[in-house]
Order: C-alpha cells, then sequence, then structure tokens
C-alpha cells in the first residue's frame, strides 16, 4: 500500500487499513516476550503445561486479541472516554475503601460476584488517560507553570493517596512515578521538578520512619542489610542474587536451574521469574531478553513522538512508562537493587491482571499508532 | 483558556517540549536498563563463582554423620560402655509447616500425648529451622515401618537409625563412668570442640559425667558427612556416595577397673550407703571403685523424668554423690596408722607403754577409749591392735599436729589423685598452719584438737580412694604410690602409678606398721578377726577396722544403740591388704552410718571383695592350688567362712571392736 493510497478520504478508518497500520513488530517482540515466559514456567514447572505456562500463554493469546481489537478504536473515543475511565477507577478505589475484601492485611481487592480484581489497575491506565486528555487541553504555558496544575497534581495524589492507604505501596508508586512521567513530558518547569526531587529526597526518611506499615519497614531495612537475615525475610533477594549470579555467562541450562527447580527461589514463576530466566540461560539469555525489552521501549517511544495530536504523545508516552517502570523495579527488585515489592516483570511473570493492563497499555499505544495522523480535535479545553 | 491546537506554534511549542523531554525520559530508561545489563554483568559475571558455590551449598548438603561414639572397657576388655541401634523419629521445622499438625498426625503412629506433644512443641521453638528434633527414640520396627512407608505423606518427618549409648552392666560403673545426654545450650561455644555443628545433631550425646565427661573428645571420634542434594524445604532429593566423608569412630577407653569386682563389691553393699575401692599394691591400678547406692545410666541417655530425677536427688543415702571419691568422711581408727608412723617418725618409742583404763580426763571433759573397761597398759602394737584409743590421744598430743600431717600427706590424705576424671574432693588435713589459715573462727591450734586428730576425727576427712592408696602404700611399703583408673585411651597407654618417690619413712617403721595390721586380722584379739579370714590357705589379708562419729555422744547417748536413726550412726570403715607375705591387692570400704566398730558392716564386705579379687590374680591362685605346707603348730582356730556360708552376715557373736 502506497501513501498516496493511504491519502485517499476515508482510507484511513477502513477496517483493512487499520489493521495493516499496526506495529507488527513491536506484537511480535510482545510475543516473544511471553514466550519466553512461558518457557521459563514450563521449566520450573518441571517440564509441564501445566499450571502456568499453558495458562500464561493462553491468557496472553486472549490479551493479544484484545490489544489488537483496542487498536482499531479511534483515539477520539479514547479521547472521549479518559475521565470517564478514570472517573470509575476512582469510584471503584473508593469502593474498595469501604467494601473491599481484605486480604492478608490489605484491601486490594474488589468481587463483583464471578470475580475480583484491583481497582488500582484500572487506574495504571485510567490515570495516564486523564492526564493526557487534561494536558491535550492546555497551553505549553500552562503546563509549564500555572495554577490549571493544581488539577493534574490533584488527579496524581487522589488514586495515589487511596492505593496507598490499601496498602499497596509499590502500585501507589507506580501511578505516582507514571502521572509525574506525564507531568514532565507535557513540560513541566524545571524548577518545579527540581523542587519537587529534593522535597521528595527529603520526605523518604520521614516516611520511612513514621508512616510506613511494620511490614514495609521490615522490607526496606531487609533490603539495605539482606544478608542479616538470611533465613527470614533477606531469604528472597539472598536467593534471587544466589539464582541470578550462579547462571554465570551461558546459565546452567534449560530445565537445570538447582536454585528455582529445587524451590529455593521464591515465587519463582511470578515475581522471580527473571531469575529463573538468568539461572538457566545465563548473562546472554538476560541480556536478549532486556534488550527486547529495550526495543519495544523505544518503539513505544518513537510511536508516541510521531503522533500528531497531542492526547496521543501523551497516552503512548505514558504506558511506555508505566511499562519501563514495571521492568526496571521488578528487574532491580531481582537483583537485590531496590527492595522487595509485589510488582512483578511485564508478560515474563505469571498472573492474569497484570497481563490484562499491560496488555491495554500496548492496545493504547497500537491504537495510538494506528490512529497517529489523527487530529483529536473534540476537546476544546481541558475538561470538556 | 483559548483553543490551542489551532495554533500551530502552540501545537510545536509542546511538540518541541514533549520531544525534548521524551528524548530525555528516553535516556532514563535506557539508562536504567544498562544499568540492570551492568548489575547483571557484576552478579553472573564477575561474582558468578561465588554465587555458584552459595547455590552449590544450597543445592548439596553434607548431611552430618556422627561417629559411633567409642567403647569404654575394663582391663580385661570386658566392655562397660557401647551403643546399640535405635530407631527413632525425626521431625524439622521450617517456614511452611509447623510442627503442631505434624505431631497430631504422628500420634496416630505413635505413643504421643498431649504432655509429651507440649514438651516438643517448646524444645521446637528453641530449635533453630532445619534442625531436626528427636521425636521419638527407641522405636519398635513397626512403628518404624509404620513411619517410613507414610514418608510422602508427611513432609519433614524421617524416621532413621540411630547410635543410643548403652551401659550393660547398668549402675555398677554409674560413677566412674558417668553418662552421656542431650546436648545443652550452655554446652554450646562459639568455638573450641563444642563449636562443631554435629553437636546439633538429635542423636548426639554429650558426655556428662566421669569418664565420659573427662574423655569426651577422644570418645567423640570424627563427624563424618554424606553428601545429598536437597530442595529448599531439605527434603533430600539425591545422595552422592562420591562425595561422602566417613565417620571414624571415637577411641577406645580401657580402665583399670575389673569388672567381677566392681559388680560384686556393688553386689555386697546391699542396701548400705558407701564406697569400695580396690587398689593394686604394685602397680597402682584401681580395680574397683563402687559408689553405694548406685543408679542406671542407661535412664539418664534416654533422659530422666522430673520425677525420676527428684526421686534419686533426695533419697536421703544419695545416690547421685560418687561417694568414693566426693564423698568425705572422718577417717576414725583407719588413721592410727598414720599417727601411728608420724609418732615414729617423731621419736616415741614403740615399746612405750601407756596405760589405758577406759577414760581420760583432759582439757576439761572425759575422752573416752571405745572399750570402757580399758585396755590396761599399751605399745604400740596392741595399741593398733586393739585400736586404743587413749594410746592415740597421748602419743598424738605429744607429738602435735605437724608431724600428722606431714605423714598424712605423705599417705595421700588431703591430696587430689590424677586418676583422668574430675570430682575428688580431697577432704581436710589439718595442722597448726591449716587452722590459722582456714578456721576463721577460731585460728588457734588447741591441744584437745590434736587428741581427736589422733584417732581419726575432728580435723581429719577423706573419701574412699584416699584410704586405699593409703592402704596400698602402707602395703607396698615403699613408694608412694599413685592410683591409675585409665588404662589406655585409643592404645596409647597411660603412666603407670609406681613411677613414684619412696615413702619419707623408714623401712622399719612401715614393716612395724604392717606387722601390726596383720595382727588386727590375724591375732585372735585382733579387731577384726572374725571377718578378716579369707578362706584361701597361707593367703592372709591385714586390716585397720574404724568407726567414725558424726556426731559428739560425749556419754550422752548409747553409741551402740540399733534404735538410733540411719542418718545419725557412726561411719563404719575398714581398710585392708592381702596377702600379707607379698601384698597384692589394698581394699578400702566405707559404710556410710553403718554403726558402731569397723568389723560389723565393713570388714566382712572387704574380705568378701579381697577374695574376688585374689580368685582372680593367676600368680594368687596358683598359690592356692598348691598344696599347703604341713602345719607345725595349731595356735590358730580353724580358718573358714561362717557356718551357714554366708560370708556376708557379721558373725553372730562378733563383738564390738572399732
Amino acid at each position: 500500500m502506497t501513501m498516496s493510497a493511504l491519502r485517499r478520504p476515508g482510507e484511513r478508518d477502513r477496517l483493512v487499513v487499520k489493521f495493516t497500520q499496526i506495529d507488527w513488530t513491536m506484537a511480535f517482540a510482545l510475543c516473544l516476550l511471553a514466550g519466553v515466559g512461558s518457557l521459563m514456567m514450563f521449566s520450573v514447572a518441571g517440564s509441564s503445561w501445566e499450571p502456568w505456562a499453558g495458562q500464561h500463554l493462553f491468557r496472553f493469546g486472549v490479551c493479544f486479541v484484545l490489544m489488537i481489537a483496542l487498536a482499531m478504536f479511534d483515539l477520539r473515543v479514547w479521547f472521549a472516554l479518559a475521565y470517564p475511565i478514570y472517573g470509575i477507577g476512582l469510584a471503584l478505589l473508593l469502593a474498595v475503601e469501604f467494601v473491599g475484601d481484605t486480604r492478608m492485611g490489605a484491601t486490594r481487592w474488589l468481587d463483583i460476584g464471578f470475580m475480583s480484581f484491583q481497582p488500582s489497575e484500572v487506574m495504571k491506565v485510567g490515570i495516564v488517560l486523564a492526564l493526557a486528555r487534561f494536558y491535550h487541553g492546555i497551553s505549553a504555558d500552562d503546563a509549564r507553570l500555572s495554577w490549571w496544575l493544581l488539577v493534574p497534581a490533584a488527579m496524581i495524589a487522589a488514586p495515589v493517596l487511596l492505593v496507598a492507604h490499601q496498602p499497596d505501596l509499590g502500585t501507589a508508586m507506580l501511578i505516582a512515578m507514571t502521572g509525574a512521567a506525564v507531568v514532565v513530558l507535557a513540560g513541566l518547569s524545571w524548577k518545579v521538578i527540581g523542587a519537587a526531587v529534593i522535597s521528595f529526597a527529603a520526605a523518604v526518611p520521614i516516611m520511612v520512619l513514621f508512616v510506613m506499615h511494620e511490614y514495609q519497614r521490615k522490607r526496606v531495612m531487609t533490603f539495605l542489610n539482606p544478608e542479616n537475615d538470611p533465613s527470614g525475610s533477606g531469604y528472597h533477594i539472598l536467593q534471587s542474587k544466589i539464582a541470578l549470579g550462579s547462571g554465570g555467562l551461558f546459565g546452567k541450562g534449560y530445565g537445570l536451574g538447582s536454585q528455582s527447580q529445587l524451590n529455593f527461589l521464591p515465587e519463582k514463576h511470578t515475581d522471580f521469574i527473571f531469575a529463573t530466566l538468568a539461572e538457566e540461560f545465563g548473562f546472554l539469555g538476560c541480556a536478549l531478553v532486556l534488550a527486547l525489552f529495550a526495543a519495544l521501549i523505544f518503539m513505544a517511544m518513537r510511536t508516541a513522538s510521531l503522533a500528531h495530536s497531542h492526547f496521543g504523545r501523551l497516552a503512548a508516552a505514558g504506558v511506555t512508562a508505566t511499562f519501563t517502570l514495571y521492568v526496571l523495579i521488578n528487574g532491580a527488585m531481582v537483583m537485590g537493587l531496590a527492595p522487595v515489592v509485589g510488582v512483578p516483570m511485564p508478560l515474563l511473570s505469571y498472573g492474569g491482571t497484570v497481563m490484562l493492563t499491560v496488555m491495554i497499555g500496548w492496545g493504547l499505544v497500537q491504537s495510538v499508532r494506528v490512529h497517529r495522523y489523527s487530529e483529536v480535535t473534540s476537546g476544546k479545553g481541558a475538561f470538556v | 483558556m483559548s483553543e490551542p491546537s489551532i495554533f500551530f506554534s502552540e501545537v510545536n511549542e509542546r511538540q518541541g517540549a514533549f520531544h525534548r523531554r521524551s528524548f530525555l525520559l528516553g535516556g532514563f530508561a535506557g539508562a536504567g536498563l544498562l544499568a540492570l545489563g551492568g548489575r547483571l554483568a557484576h552478579l553472573q559475571l564477575l561474582e558468578a563463582q561465588r554465587y555458584e558455590k552459595l547455590s552449590a551449598s544450597n543445592q548439596f548438603n553434607f548431611r552430618l554423620v556422627p561417629p559411633p561414639r567409642g567403647l569404654i572397657v575394663d582391663r580385661n576388655g570386658e566392655v562397660l560402655a557401647t551403643n546399640r541401634p535405635n530407631f527413632r523419629l525425626l521431625v524439622v521445622k521450617d517456614g511452611e509447616h509447623e510442627p503442631g499438625p505434624t505431631l497430631k498426625t504422628l500420634a496416630h503412629f505413635v505413643p504421643l500425648d498431649e504432655a509429651r506433644q507440649a514438651r516438643l512443641l517448646r524444645e521446637f521453638e528453641r530449635t533453630p529451622n532445619r534442625v531436626p528434633v528427636s521425636v521419638m527414640e527407641d522405636m519398635t520396627w513397626e512403628q518404624f515401618s509404620a513411619i517410613n512407608i507414610r514418608a510422602p505423606e508427611l513432609p519433614n518427618v524421617t524416621a532413621d537409625m540411630g547410635e543410643v549409648r548403652v551401659y550393660p552392666h547398668g549402675g555398677a560403673f554409674a560413677h566412674v563412668i558417668g553418662y552421656v545426654a542431650k546436648v545443652n545450650r550452655e554446652d554450646l561455644t562459639e568455638t573450641g570442640p563444642n563449636s562443631e555443628p554435629i553437636l546439633l545433631h538429635p542423636g548426639f550425646r554429650i558426655g556428662r559425667q566421669g569418664v565420659e565427661r573427662a574423655f569426651d573428645l577422644d570418645l567423640r571420634g570424627r563427624t563424618g558427612a554424606r553428601k545429598v542434594e536437597v530442595d529448599a524445604r531439605g527434603r533430600e532429593v539425591r545422595s552422592d556416595p562420591g562425595g561422602d566423608i566417613p565417620a571414624v569412630p571415637g577411641k577406645t577407653v580401657e580402665l583399670t577397673l575389673d569388672v567381677d569386682i566392681q559388680k560384686r563389691a556393688l553386689e555386697v553393699m546391699d542396701d548400705e550407703s558407701g564406697a569400695i575401692v580396690v587398689m593394686d599394691c604394685r602397680s597402682g591400678d584401681l580395680l574397683c571403685m563402687v559408689s553405694a547406692p548406685s543408679f542406671d545410666a542407661n535412664r539418664f541417655v534416654r533422659g530422666l523424668s522430673v520425677a525420676e530425677y527428684r526421686a534419686l536427688a533426695d533419697y536421703e543415702r544419695r545416690p547421685l554423690l560418687d561417694k568414693a571419691m566426693s564423698g568425705t568422711y572422718p577417717p576414725g581408727s583407719t588413721f592410727k596408722m598414720t599417727t601411728a608412723l608420724a609418732a615414729l617418725g617423731a621419736g616415741v618409742n614403740p615399746d612405750e607403754r601407756i596405760n589405758c583404763p577406759g577414760g581420760w580426763r583432759f582439757g576439761g571433759r572425759t575422752w573416752r577409749c571405745w572399750r570402757h573397761s580399758g585396755h590396761g597398759p599399751q605399745n604400740m602394737h596392741e595399741a593398733i591392735k586393739n585400736s586404743c584409743d587413749i594410746y592415740f590421744y597421748h602419743v598424738a598430743l605429744r607429738i602435735g599436729p605437724d608431724h600428722i600431717a606431714r605423714a598424712a600427706k605423705a599417705l595421700g590424705f588431703g591430696l587430689a589423685f590424677d586418676i583422668g576424671i574430675p570430682g575428688q574432693r580431697t577432704g581436710v588435713v589439718g595442722s597448726t598452719e591449716w587452722k590459722r589459715t582456714r578456721v576463721k573462727r577460731d585460728p588457734k591450734w588447741h591441744p584437745g584438737d590434736s587428741v581427736s586428730y589422733g584417732i581419726g576425727q575432728g580435723y581429719i576427712t577423706a573419701n574412699g580412694l584416699q584410704l586405699a592408696v593409703m592402704t596400698a602404700r602402707l602395703a607396698n611399703g615403699r613408694k608412694q604410690l599413685n592410683p591409675r583408673l585409665i588404662k589406655s585411651v585409643g592404645g596409647v597407654e597411660m603412666p603407670p602409678g609406681d613411677k613414684a618417690p619412696n615413702l619419707p619413712f623408714s623401712q622399719e617403721h612401715l614393716d612395724y606398721v604392717r606387722a601390726a595390721m596383720v595382727a588386727v586380722a590375724n591375732d585372735t584379739r585382733g579387731t577384726a578377726f572374725r571377718q578378716s579370714q579369707l578362706g584361701l590357705g597361707d593367703v592372709l589379708m591385714a586390716g585397720k577396722t574404724g568407726t567414725a562419729q558424726v556426731r559428739s555422744f560425749d556419754g550422752v547417748a548409747d553409741r551402740d544403740s540399733r534404735s538410733v536413726r540411719w542418718g545419725l550412726k557412726d561411719h563404719n570403715l575398714y581398710v585392708a591388704f592381702a596377702p600379707i607375705d607379698k601384698p597384692r591387692y589394698a581394699i578400702s570400704v566405707i559404710i556410710q552410718h553403718g554403726g558402731l566398730g569397723g568389723a560389723t558392716a565393713a570388714a566382712p564386705r572387704a574380705r568378701e571383695v579381697m577374695r574376688v579379687a585374689l580368685l582372680k590374680d593367676p600368680e594368687i591362685r596358683a598359690r592356692i592350688t598348691q598344696p599347703l605346707p604341713l602345719p607345725d603348730v595349731s595356735d590358730l582356730p580353724p580358718v573358714g567362712m561362717a557356718p551357714d556360708g554366708s560370708v556376708l552376715a557379721p558373725s553372730p557373736d562378733g563383738g564390738d571392736p572399732v
């Protein structure tokens, strides 16, 4: 198909054309990563599709189709639904606060009859959409420094506080950092950024000492000195580092990782699946997977910068920021650079909710890609 | 706010800002990923070896194999302490499985009542994760196989075969050998042999008393290990026999004791409380060292219940006390040889006669002889033979305490001997110097102190071992023999007891005292004549009786009263050696609160034990089986046992000699 063909009026709105405009390289990279995840689950289950590997592939398949479907939605639809999705997310978070299920000391789940889910996941996409929608409607000057900025500040603060109160510090941080990324991308004044960074750095010790829950504080302390308590809470980090380090350059071989196969590695198929990979495929395997992640992030950022609409740019970049944060936080945790927080490795880790959230995000990125030329004009201001 | 997207410059400005910032954030993301890559390289390339080791130490576990504890044998190789197989049930706890429900499940297969479960749970709390706790010992084969069949459904449970210490002769050697018991937290140390991980093994036992404690390190042997591959719960996945390290059994400890003599000695003690020590007069080897009543060391290995322990600890005859070494008693008249040697050394003429009217008024009180009617004029020989107290009151007063103390120390009083095991109490040997430094409320030595000192009362106490050493030194007649209990450890012979300096007494004086001891047992008027006849032909025994007061009678109460409460009766002592011509064995017998007169309770027992010792000796046997030389005169009455064959019961007409 030539560029001239695409210039025909209405041609871009045809479904077949949209289909060809999907970034198939990116889709292929997603498939590869999910495949690697399934491969590792097959290994740690003792060469069995049960109970994780098959389910993981199946879920990815369903989510992949969903991603393609979402990519077909015009950006204007996303645009129009941005505030409603955010609003619903916020309402659900409030609902969790009052009627949520409490599991393991944290109120994160909402029971909706046939299934229970975490509204904080909705917020991960909702915050990106709402902020993109908001910045789409204001000028560069206003985005740099103005009283308008109180609005995104409130938009970020509300879900972050609600999620932190559940308590789910990992997700709260993720939402806050995603929001911050969008705000920065939208052109926030460097002075404000500087002030925020400094005050954040000053606030961290206070948070650790006075605001955090005991188990959260323990995790942080354990992270700072994992060898102190090798069989207690430092166990996770230590075993993960042993798995990584003992993998060496080439790894111990597929299915031969003693750390994961003999259950020394905790959460070997979910949060710590990267350590399983590192043990069996070594530095080379890890480097390849990290390169794949880098390529995905690069492709997503390129998609964002190619978008004609400010909404599209910010939305795609926001999703990319979330995805990148997932990868960096999980990687740092597995390698003993960050405390153990429940952040999985996207696409590699077993888990339905995360898979769904991540693939909805990629659906949005693909939609931005497909509709990169579309001008979102329906928005005339920040809220209307 | 106007419609921003209409103004091209506005849009451009926003787009420009976005692009600049997206480069920046993209850079951050790239830097983050590179940092992860760098960290990976650090862990996987630079530190790989370190983590490989850690991984291997996770994956491969050396399961410690306790070495078989060394045997303890008697002088003839008879086993006194050995090990027997033991089916035991071990449970480990980890983070995943609580031991409580596991114990409840196990209670279906082995008897585990609520109280025992509660005790075990407390033990689990003290034990670190992955260190097994012994839930049951000595399971039957049925219980063992029932557990083993169900092993796959019982996580963290293993039934295995270990070894447990067993003492085939029960209580006969309990005080000497001691026993082994579970390791307490107090036993564990940061460094040294007690820091080794094997001490945490549930089958490991540590020596608690006697030889088991003193030679614990020799008996332990070297811990072996079995190389196994384990999963995170510590369950074995595979074993790797190539990597095993064999355990080295503990060394054998050979004692100088003789099982037959030891067991007979405990038997003859019957219900009495006391000690019997037999010592070789030539080598210093201890052939018997018994303290009665005794206890079954096997019960200590299994672990005593509180009730059992209380029963042992609260019994007034103190079975847990080693009376041969740790119990000190006034030697009474068995001390008279010492006083005699001291007097001879101080220039007292043995032929000088001192009249014994039965009592002596001195220092404001009346000092009585045991024979209230008196012995009449006595020389030293007669005074020992008749155990005349008045004679020794006078002699002791004349020579003073320091001569006596010197002689006593030369004969072994007040000393702790290096016999390899701890627990000896030295007792007291009084002297002016000693009293000045040790008796704070009355540091001056009074003449009255010397008077009672002379007959082995007052500031003189001794244990059974010291009395045996004294007798053996007298019998040996030349050397300051040292006792030896440990013959060899791991085949290495221990130094014998006869490598010792000579006694500081003249041969003439020693011979004089020994002749008096012979008279005690062989002169028809000697205090222990009837109870000292061995019935072994010309193999005769020499001895000395003794009574030690436990309270002051002062003529108030009747010392001989059989109605006196056990705890207030006199101690009954006897020391002896045989044969009189070529002394071979020395014996000391202490019968705690045995009543008045060394001949009544102690001497018959000494005679029986001495007979056993002599009859085991090939040299003596050869001598006995030879025909006796024709008797030339018949001034001695027939020699032999009591008519009913009993050698234990005091003769019916046994008088009252002290």
